[in-house]
C-alpha cells in the first residue's frame, strides 16, 4: 500500500488516506514516545531555533497582536495602538449587516464551488483511474490550472466573460440563450462566475486527491466484487464511493476552510461589486484596514473570522480522527 | 506496504511508490472478464467523457494564449474575431518586454521565491530535524504549538502582519514578502514525517566516528531527504510566486511588485490592451508552467501530500 | 517505469550544500548592490530603486490616461528622456488612495501623485502629504494668484497648501443639437435659451419628450453610483439654504431633509412623465443622447471626448440650470500631492518643476473637457477659443465639492452608499425616506467610531 505522503517511502501512517493527515505523527509524538536514545537539551533548541523565531515572529507574534488590536482603535496611519476601543469594534461588526452579508457571500461561494469540486472530480478520478494509457494528458488538462497564478486565471476569466462579445457570451448565443449585461456585472449572478472560474482553477487538486485514494484501494476488493457478478457500476458504488468517503470528507471540510479565506478570485475579478454583493470576508478586513485605515476594527473582524476558520479546523482534525480510529479498529 | 527506506539510493522504488508515479504506472483496477461487455462500453464512454471535459477544461488557456498572440484591435472586437484571425503575432509580447516594467516584477517573483524556499526548507528541516531525532524537555509543547500552527490560517494575519513589517521597516522591501511565508508550519510536518522513517542504523557508523548533531543531519538525514527536499522546494516556490494578499499590500512601488501583483494592479493607460492583458497573464504563468513539466512527479505528489494546503 | 526527475539525478552531492552557498551569494550579492540602486538592491536593503528618477502615479485610464502621458513626455523631453519620469496608474477610485497611504506608510511614496481635492483632505488628515509653502511654489515660479480661486481656496487646510490643482471638473450638462433645435430651445446663433427656473426647465423638458418620442433627459442609474450622486449634490446646493451633507469631518449627518425630499420626489416625478429614465446604465444613457432619444444628458464633462468621437453628431455643453435659488454643480478637482517623504531641497524642487511642467501643459488636459484650474491657460485665447470647452467654464465659479469626510470624496465609500440608494430612488423601487433611513443606517458603520485619521 503507498502511504500517499510527500513523501513517497515514508512508512508511517499506514493507514493514512492520501491526503495525509497532519493527525498521524502529531498523534504518535503525543504519546512522547519516539525512542530518542540522543540528543538533549540546548542541541535540540538551537535546531528548533531558527524555524521558532519566524514562527513567533510571523505567526504567534501576529496573531497576539491581533488580538490585542480588536480592543483599540488603532489606525493605519498612526503608530501605535490608538485610543482603548473595549468591545467597540466587536458591537459593529455583529451590527454591520456589510460583515453579515460578507459571511454569507462565503457561504454561498461554498454552496456554489463544493458540489461540482466534489463531484467533477470524483468522476474525472475515477475515469482517468481505469485508463491504460493517456492519463498523462488528463491529469495534465485538470490539474495544471491548479498551479497557475490567481492574477493569471481571473484575468483569463474576466476576459472571457466580457459582456457582450465574450467568450462565454459566444458559448450563450451559440446555445441560444440571450448573452445579459455580463455574468459579473449582474449582483445575482456574479458569484456564479467567480465560483465557474474557481471550479476550473481548484479542480486539479481535488482530482489529485482522489486519484491518489482510488490508488489506495486494493484491486482484491475489485475482484472480490466482480467475482459475486458485480457490474462496473455496481463496483463503483459498492466499493469505490464508500472507500474514499474518507477523501470526499477531507475535500469538503478543505474547500469549506478555503472558502472562508476566499480573496484572490472575488477582489480580481469583482473586487467585492457589484456593490457589495461578492464581498468576502477577508475582503471586508482588508477594505476595512486598508481604505478605512481603521486597523483595530480590521482586526476585530480577522479574529471573529480567525475563531470560525480554527473551530472548523479542529472539527476537521476530530473527523480524521474518529476516522482513524474506525480504520484501525475495521 | 511500502517500507523502503534507503531512498535516494533505490531512484525507481522512489518513482513506483510515490502518489504521481504510481499514478502514471498503475494499470486500471483489474476487472475479470465476466464483465466484459459491459466493461468496454464502459471503456468508451469514459473515454467520451474524459475527452470531452479535458477539452472543455484546456478551452480557457488556449482561448487567453490565442488572445495573447492576437493584435489588440483584433482582440478588443471578442472573442469571434479574435477566433477567426488565424496568423498569430508576437506583438504583444514584445511590448510587455519591452516596457521593462515584467522584468522588475520576474526578478521580484523569482528573488522572494527562492529566498523563501531556501529559508523554509533549511529551517523546517532543522526543527523537524530536532522533533525526529532528540529528546528534550518542552518537546511536547513544541509539537502542540507545532499542529496549533497548522491551523492558524496565515491570510487572516494580513493585517496584524502588516502592522509589523511595518515597525520593523520592512514594508517595500522582499523581506516583507519573505519573512511571513518562511514558517510554513506544514513543511516541518513533512520533514518529520520523513525523517521519522530513516532507519537510525543509517546514522550509527557516523555517530561511532563521533559525528556531532549537526554533521548527522547535514550528512547523513539531509542527502536520504532529496525527494521530500524537492517535493517541499517546489511546492514552496509555487506558493510563494502565486500568493496575492500578502506582496498586495506589503509591496506598492511597482519596480519592487511580483508578478501577480504587478499584472494586477498597474494599468495600461491607454484603453484596455486585451492582447497585452492575456499576454502578462501567460507570461505570469509560464514559469510555472515549465516548473510543472519538469517536476509533475513532486507537485502531484506534494498537492496529494499536503491536503492541508489551500 | 517512471525514474527520477532532473532535481534528484542531478544531487550527486548534498543538494543542501549547494542551496546554502547560493544563498549566501545572493545576500553577498545584495549587499554589494546596496549603493547601487535598482530593483534588486532596494528590494533587499531598502531605499530608493532609482533616486534621480521622478517617480508620479495617477489613477487615469482611458482618453484622460491619454493626455497625461502626452503631457509626461513633453517633461520628459524637457528633463533628458525618458528615464527622467516613471508614472504608473493605477485602478481609479479606493485602491488606487489606499495604494497611495500604503506606500507613503511603507516609506516608499511616489514624489508626485495625482490626488482629487477630496480626497487630498482626508490624506492629509492622516498625515500622509507634505505641506506646500508660498516659497516653494515662487521657487519653480507659481503663485496662489495663478489658479482658480475656487478651487485653490478648497485645497487650503488648517492654513496649509495640501494640494495643487490641475482642474475642475464639474457636472454639467450635454445636449443634443438636433433634438433641441426642434424643440425650439434653441437661439439663432446656436445657444441654448436660458432654462432658468423650475418651472421653465420641467417646461423644456415636456418640449423634448414630444421631439424624441422617448425621455428628454438621461443620467445613469444602473450599476453607477456617482451620476446619482453627482445629480442630487449639484440640484441640492442650488438651494440657498443648503446645509452640508455631513459634518464634524464625517461624524454627523446634517443633510436637509425638506430639500433632499423636494429634489428626490421631484425626480421621481420627472421619472413618472417620463422626463427622466427609470434605469439605464452609464452607455446606455450616452447613447440615449447621442442617437436623440434623449434631448439632455447630465454628466461630468470629461464625456466630452466620447461625444466628439461619435461622427455626425452634434452635440452642447452648458452648466447645469439653475433650477432654484442659486447656480452651483457638483464638482471635484484633480490636484497634485506631494506625499510625506524626506525630500532634500534638489528632490522638492524637481518634484515641484514636474508639477509647473504639468500645468504649463493644461491646455492639452483643457481639450479632455476639464477646466483648467491654472489661471494663465484658463485666460488664454486658445481656450477661450476651444468650444464647447469655454462653453460650460462658468460652472468652475459655482462648483460644490463633497462635504470633508475621512470616508467621502471623489469614489469613496460615502458616494458609494449615498449613490446607490439614490439610484433606488430614480428606479422608483424605494421611497426617498426610505431611501434617507437606508443612507442614515448605512454610514452608521461610519459615524459611531472615532476618525482613524
Amino acid at each position: 500500500m503507498t502511504s500517499a505522503t510527500t513523501t513517497p517511502n515514508v512508512p508511517s501512517a499506514p493507514n493514512s488516506p492520501a491526503a495525509a493527515s497532519a493527525a498521524a505523527p502529531a498523534r504518535r509524538a503525543g504519546r512522547g514516545g519516539r525512542p530518542s536514545d540522543r540528543g538533549t537539551g540546548p542541541g535540540a533548541w538551537l535546531f528548533l531555533a531558527p524555524f521558532g523565531l519566524f514562527y513567533l515572529a510571523f505567526l504567534l507574534g501576529p496573531t497576539i497582536w491581533m488580538f490585542v488590536a480588536s480592543f483599540f482603535n488603532t489606525s493605519l496611519v498612526h503608530r501605535g495602538l490608538g485610543s482603548f476601543a473595549g468591545l467597540d469594534n466587536y458591537v459593529e461588526m455583529f451590527s454591520r449587516a456589510d460583515f453579515w452579508s460578507s459571511l454569507w457571500h462565503t457561504l454561498q461561494f461554498t454552496l456554489y464551488t463544493v458540489p461540482p469540486l466534489v463531484i467533477l472530480a470524483f468522476v474525472f478520478a475515477v475515469l482517468t483511474n481505469r485508463l491504460q494509457r493517456g492519463q498523462w494528458f488528463f491529469r495534465l488538462a485538470f490539474f495544471l490550472p491548479f498551479i497557475l497564478p490567481s492574477a493569471t486565471i481571473s484575468l483569463i476569466w474576466v476576459f472571457i466573460f466580457t459582456p457582450a462579445t465574450g467568450l462565454f457570451a459566444s458559448v450563450q448565443s451559440l446555445l441560444g440563450f440571450t448573452p445579459g449585461s455580463g455574468i459579473l456585472a449582474d449582483p445575482k449572478s456574479a458569484m456564479v462566475g467567480v465560483a465557474i472560474a474557481t471550479v476550473w482553477w481548484t479542480i486539479g487538486f481535488n482530482f489529485i486527491l482522489y486519484l491518489a485514494g482510488l490508488q489506495d484501494i486494493p484491486r482484491e476488493l475489485y475482484e472480490a466484487a466482480a467475482v459475486d457478478g458485480a457490474s462496473t457500476w455496481q463496483q463503483i458504488r459498492h466499493v469505490t464511493i464508500p472507500l474514499l468517503r474518507r477523501t470526499t470528507t477531507l475535500v469538503i471540510l478543505l474547500q469549506i476552510i478555503a472558502s472562508l479565506k476566499i480573496f484572490d478570485q472575488v477582489y480580481l475579478m469583482t473586487n467585492g461589486g457589484p456593490g457589495i454583493s461578492t464581498q468576502v470576508s477577508l475582503g471586508l478586513i482588508t477594505g476595512t484596514a486598508f481604505t478605512d485605515n481603521r486597523i483595530g476594527a480590521a482586526s476585530a473582524a480577522s479574529v471573529l473570522l480567525f475563531i470560525i476558520i480554527v473551530a472548523i479546523a479542529v472539527i476537521r482534525e476530530i473527523v480524521e480522527r474518529v476516522a482513524a480510529r474506525r480504520d484501525q479498529e475495521a | 506496504m511500502t517500507t523502503t527506506t534507503a531512498t535516494t539510493s533505490t531512484p525507481g522504488r522512489a518513482g513506483r511508490s510515490g502518489v504521481g508515479g504510481a499514478i502514471s504506472a498503475a494499470a486500471p483496477p483489474a476487472r475479470p472478464s465476466g464483465a466484459g461487455i459491459s466493461g468496454r462500453t464502459f471503456t468508451i464512454v469514459t473515454w467520451i467523457v474524459l475527452v470531452v471535459f479535458a477539452v472543455i477544461w484546456l478551452i480557457p488557456s488556449l482561448f487567453a494564449l490565442k488572445t495573447s498572440l492576437s493584435e489588440n484591435g483584433v482582440a478588443a472586437l471578442g472573442a469571434n474575431e479574435i477566433l477567426s484571425h488565424w496568423y498569430p503575432t508576437l506583438h504583444s509580447y514584445s511590448t510587455l518586454f519591452g516596457a521593462g516594467d515584467i522584468w522588475n516584477w520576474y526578478l521580484a517573483s523569482a528573488i522572494t521565491g527562492i529566498i523563501t524556499t531556501l529559508l523554509t526548507v533549511v529551517f523546517a528541516s532543522m526543527a523537524a530535524f530536532a522533533l525526529s531525532r532528540m529528546r528534550f524537555r518542552g518537546r511536547t509543547t513544541v509539537m502542540l504549538m507545532i499542529l496549533l500552527g497548522i491551523m492558524i490560517p496565515s491570510q487572516v494575519l494580513i493585517v496584524p502582519i502588516f502592522e509589523m513589517l511595518g515597525a520593523a521597516n520592512l514594508l517595500n522591501t522582499y523581506w516583507a514578502v519573505i519573512f511571513p511565508q518562511v514558517p510554513a508550519v506544514i513543511s516541518v510536518f513533512i520533514f518529520k514525517q520523513f525523517f521519522d522513517g530513516i532507519p537510525r542504523e543509517l546514522e550509527e557508523a557516523a555517530r561511532i566516528d563521533g559525528a556531532g548533531l549537526w554533521k548527522i543531519y547535514w550528512s547523513v538525514i539531509m542527502p536520504l531527504s532529496r525527494p521530500v527536499i524537492a517535493a517541499v522546494a517546489i511546492l514552496t516556490f509555487v506558493g510563494v510566486w502565486n500568493n496575492l494578499l500578502l506582496p498586495l499590500f506589503v509591496l506598492t512601488n511597482p519596480n519592487l511588485m511580483t508578478i501577480p501583483v504587478g499584472l494586477a494592479t498597474v494599468q495600461g493607460s491607454f484603453g484596455q490592451r486585451f492582447a497585452d492583458i492575456q499576454a502578462g497573464a501567460i507570461l505570469a504563468a509560464l514559469p510555472l508552467v515549465l516548473l510543472y513539466l519538469v517536476f509533475q512527479r513532486q507537485i502531484v505528489e506534494g498537492v496529494a501530500g499536503t491536503g492541508l494546503k489551500g | 517505469m517512471r525514474v527520477r526527475t532532473p532535481l534528484g539525478s542531478a544531487g550527486r552531492r548534498p543538494v543542501g550544500r549547494r542551496t546554502l552557498l547560493g544563498s549566501t551569494a545572493v545576500l553577498g550579492a545584495s549587499a554589494a548592490l546596496a549603493g547601487c540602486g535598482g530593483p534588486l538592491g532596494a528590494g533587499l536593503v531598502g531605499g530608493e530603486v532609482a533616486p534621480e528618477t521622478l517617480v508620479f502615479w495617477n489613477l487615469f485610464g482611458g482618453g484622460d490616461g491619454g493626455r497625461m502621458q502626452d503631457m509626461e513626455k513633453v517633461y520628459e523631453k524637457a528633463h533628458g528622456g525618458s528615464s527622467s519620469l516613471q508614472a504608473t496608474t493605477f485602478a481609479w477610485g479606493n485602491p488606487y488612495y489606499s495604494k497611495v497611504t500604503l506606500a507613503t506608510v511603507g516609506n516608499q511614496p511616489p514624489d508626485v501623485a495625482v490626488a482629487h481635492l477630496t480626497r487630498a483632505k482626508p490624506l492629509w488628515d492622516g498625515g500622509i502629504l507634505d505641506p506646500i509653502s508660498e516659497d516653494d511654489l515662487a521657487s519653480v515660479g507659481l503663485k496662489t494668484s495663478d489658479f482658480n480661486e475656487k478651487a485653490w481656496s478648497a485645497q487650503v487646510t488648517d492654513g496649509k497648501n495640501i494640494a495643487i490643482p490641475l482642474d475642475t471638473h464639474p457636472f454639467v450638462m450635454f445636449f443634443n443639437h438636433e433634438v433641441m433645435d426642434k424643440a425650439g430651445l434653441l437661439e439663432s446663433d446656436g445657444s441654448l435659451t436660458d432654462l432658468s427656473g423650475v418651472d421653465t426647465f420641467e417646461s423644456a423638458l415636456e418640449e423634448i419628450k414630444g421631439v424624441t418620442g422617448s425621455e428628454a433627459l438621461t443620467s445613469a442609474n444602473v450599476s453607477e453610483t456617482a451620476t446619482p450622486w453627482r445629480l442630487f449634490w449639484s440640484l441640492y446646493n442650488q438651494y440657498e439654504d443648503a446645509t452640508p451633507f455631513l459634518s464634524d469631518g464625517g461624524a454627523k449627518i446634517t443633510v436637509d431633509e425638506d430639500i433632499y425630499t423636494d429634489i428626490t420626489a421631484r425626480l421621481q416625478k420627472w421619472v413618472e412623465k417620463g422626463w427622466l429614465n427609470r434605469g439605464i446604465d452609464y452607455a446606455g444613457s450616452q447613447t440615449q443622447m447621442a442617437t436623440g432619444k434623449a434631448g439632455i444628458y447630465l454628466q461630468g464633462e470629461w464625456e466630452i471626448s466620447t461625444f466628439q468621437s461619435i461622427e455626425g453628431l452634434k452635440f452642447g455643453m452648458a452648466p447645469i440650470p439653475t433650477l432654484f435659488d442659486r447656480p452651483a454643480a457638483q464638482a471635484d478637482s484633480h490636484t497634485f500631492i506631494l506625499p510625506k517623504k524626506d525630500r532634500t531641497p534638489e528632490q522638492l524642487t524637481q518634484a515641484l518643476g514636474f508639477i509647473k511642467s504639468m500645468l504649463t501643459e493644461s491646455m492639452t488636459w483643457a481639450e479632455g473637457g476639464h477646466v483648467p484650474a491654472y489661471l494663465p491657460t484658463y485666460d488664454s485665447a486658445e481656450y477661450k477659443k476651444l468650444t464647447p470647452q469655454s462653453d460650460y467654464a462658468s460652472a468652475a465659479e459655482n462648483a460644490y465639492y463633497d462635504d470633508a469626510a475621512w470616508y467621502g470624496g471623489s469614489g469613496s465609500t460615502f458616494e458609494a452608499t449615498v449613490g446607490a440608494q439614490l439610484a433606488l430612488v430614480q428606479q422608483g423601487s424605494t421611497t426617498p425616506e426610505g431611501a434617507l433611513s437606508a443612507i442614515r443606517g448605512q454610514l452608521q458603520t461610519y459615524l459611531d467610531p472615532p476618525s482613524p485619521l
